[in-house]
Order: structure tokens, then sequence, then C-alpha cells
């Protein structure tokens, strides 16, 4: 089973001191281990079809209807743990809005909602592994717990790759940002490097242009040996 | 290279990322027609926390072969119009609800496969999704429900509970956390 588990350090350690909601949701017995058989290691071919994707402007969804916020483009490949490409697979971003709010029934934030933001886009990688979205930055929101925590700048991530063992749900963060090292989540990464894989690039200015600011995100999925049997 | 870490999905994965039949795997978009093969049924039940409180928002996606136990990527002879993948969230109450058919059992590396589905869930205060397995019948000598210990394995039986309409319903309860928790598995 070496060939499927997580290295050291590289998976959250929960429950999580200061987040509450981990300690009633996480299971209490380990997860049992088992053979990978057909169900695990296919996938199903269509579920950009079932999907739908194509969703890139999240920052101006309408034409001529920019959401507020500093202005960026997010982009990078999905790689597996060799390095390859992987195309397409489905690509899911979701954030808050650059005043830290989410378009969302369940988030009762005091932070303004943006009537041109909804925060949520989908696509395909191209033949390269690539994506990329363009977007506002998020802001910074406390999360309701007793113990202060403000989260910081973050982009969702959900991709499925070419094995249900592939699928990841993650986060982005930003370079610099001194919420980055108070995080509960971030900082749930024991692993120093693995933090790291987690926060993004900031492209060259002088190679991005006026427009926007640029951020590279690669993301490895897992499951190197998961091609399935016939 | 190393796998990117896991992190929670958080509370808030957007309503505009599930739509209409997401959350019923018999059709392969939502302007497809139905499968005609097999028996459609009802997957339903609750997501819940430890104390048996529901979980909001929690995301489940739910994956299995078609009735003959086919899947499409390794098989030619799949059933087309059925796409065995489905997506929903969790309600107030905690419930889901997928529409599918009745999987059929199969053969392969592990053994001889007992009818199933398989089920992640994803949520607030989960940093990592969780896997577990669904079944639907006599189940014995499936290689996974044999890899849970004796006494857990009435947890990953859905529970037939009646008919809505012309379908019969199934029904399966996740308990992420404490009394009568669910068994998950690594992969």
């Amino acid at each position: 089973m070496s060939d499927v588990s997580w290295p050291t350090g590289v998976e959250p350690v929960v429950p999580i001191p200061g987040y509450p909601n981990t300690w009633t949701h996480t299971p209490q017995r380990p997860a049992i281990a088992r053979a990978p058989g057909r169900t695990e290691l296919a996938a199903p071919p269509g579920i950009a079809r079932k999907l739908g994707v194509g969703t890139v402007n999240l920052a101006e969804r309408v034409p001529g209807k920019p959401a507020i916020g500093q202005l960026i483009e997010i982009s990078g490949r999905i790689l597996d743990e060799d390095g390859r490409p992987i195309a397409g697979a489905v690509v899911e971003l979701w954030q808050a809005n650059a005043a830290g709010r989410y378009a969302h029934p369940i988030d009762q934030a005091l932070a303004p909602l943006d009537p041109n933001f909804e925060g949520h886009g989908r696509i395909l990688t191209d033949a390269d592994g690539r994506y990329a979205f363009f977007t506002v930055k998020p802001g910074a929101y406390a999360v309701p717990v007793q113990e202060t925590w403000w989260r910081p700048p973050h982009l969702h991530f959900s991709v499925f790759g070419p094995s249900c063992l592939s699928r990841l749900v993650t986060q982005m963060y930003f370079p610099g940002d001194p919420l980055n090292a108070l995080d509960r989540i971030l900082c749930s990464i024991p692993d120093a490097a693995a933090q790291q894989r987690m926060i993004a690039r900031m492209a060259p200015p002088a190679a991005v242009g006026d427009r926007y600011l640029g951020f590279s995100h690669d993301i490895v999925l897992r499951g190197r040996n998961a091609t399935p049997e016939g | 290279m190393f796998p990117t870490s896991q992190q929670t999905i958080g509370p808030f994965f957007p309503r505009g990322f599930i739509a209409d039949a997401d959350n019923d795997l018999t059709r392969v978009t939502a302007k497809a027609k139905p499968t005609k093969r097999g028996e459609t049924i009802l997957l339903r039940g609750t997501v819940t926390q430890q104390g048996g409180k529901p979980c909001v928002n929690a995301i489940l996606e739910c994956w299995q072969a078609d009735a003959a136990g086919r899947f499409a990527a390794v098989d030619a002879e799949a059933d087309p119009d059925f796409i065995g993948w489905g997506r929903t969230f969790t309600d107030v109450t905690g419930a889901y609800e997928f529409r599918t058919v009745l999987p059929g059992g199969f053969t392969d590396g592990t053994g001889t496969r007992a009818p199933h589905a398989n089920l992640t869930v994803l949520g607030s205060g989960l940093m990592r999704r969780v896997l577990t397995t669904v079944f639907f019948a006599d189940a014995a000598g499936d290689p996974v429900l044999g890899s849970v210990p004796a006494g857990l394995r009435p947890l990953l039986l859905a529970r037939e509970d009646g008919k809505d309409g012309k379908l019969r319903v199934f029904r399966f309860d996740i308990r992420l956390r404490g009394e009568g928790e669910t068994p998950f598995f690594d992969l």
C-alpha cells in the first residue's frame, strides 16, 4: 500500500486546537486499509460533461460589471507524482470576495457582499495540464470561534484527476501574508516544505504587465499507480 | 514529487457548483435521458457529527458500477447512459439523496465484489475527505467488507426503507465521529 499512502507530514494533523469543528467531525477510529479494487481505481470519464466547465473569469462574469478588488490571474499546472501534467482534469475554484465574505447563504459575516462577484469557477486543464482563472484577491476573515482566528486570504481548489484516488480538495495561500503563519488550517500540515507548496508564487510583474498581478501555483495529485486494471 | 496536502472544504462550498441533476447517477447530463438498464433506486441518509448533530452543507460524492457491475473507464460494454457518479450537499437536517441504479457485483483483482457504492464526504471540520462503502444486499464474502471488524460491518449495510412512488428507497446514515461511527477507508 506504500504506493498510495501519503508521505509523513503532508497530511493535516487532526483534530486541530482552536478549530472546534474538527473535534466533532474527525473520525476517532483510524481509516481501515483496503486493497484498491476497480471501484477505487476507476473514475467516470464524463465528469466534465456532467458538471459543465468553462467559467474562468470570476472577476468580470458579466462584461462591464467588474467585481471590486485586486485583479489577479492564478494559473498553474496539475501534475502527477512523477511531475507529468494531467490533461483534462476538472479544476474547481471558490473563494471569498475582496472583503472576506462568501456569496453563500451560510456565511453571515458582517463584511459586504459584492453583487458582481459569485466567487466560483470550473475549468478543464489543457494538454499541458494547465489551468488559469482571473479573479480578485480574496480578503481575510475572522472565523466565528471563541479564540480569535483570522483566515488568511486563500483560494479553495477541488480537483478531479484520472482516478478516484487522485481526487484532491485543498487550499492555496498568498506569499508573504503575515496571517499564514497563524492560520490553524495551513499550520495543521506538519511538514514545512509541504506548507510552502500550498503557497503560490507571485509572477514577476514585469513579465505580467499592467493589467493584473499574476500568481502561479502547481498542484500535485496522488495515485501514481492508480491505473485501473481491465 | 510530493502530493499537495489536503485541506478542509470549509462550510461554504458554492451552491452554484451543484446543479439539479448532479445527484442523479442515472443520467450522464441533466438533459440526458436516464438509463433504462437496471432498477432505479433512491439512496437516502443523513450525515451527522459527534452527538448526532446534523452536518449542514457537507458534500457527498457517490461512485459505483452500473447495474451489470461494469465501469465505463475499463469496460467497453458498460452502460453508456449511466455515469455512475453524482454529487450533492446535505440540507439543514443533514439529509442527502442520490438517485441511482442498484449496482451489480463484479470480480476484480481484490476478489468477488458484492453490489456496493463508494461514498466520499467532505465538510467543515473534516480536514481530509473520508471514504466509505455502502452495501446493498447480502454482502458476505466481499473483500472490502471483510476487511472491516465484524462488529462494525452492519454499519455499512444500506437498509431498505419502503418506496417513494415506484422506487425502492435505501437508507444509509453516516456518523462522522462518536457513537455509531461509520467505518471509513484509507482510499
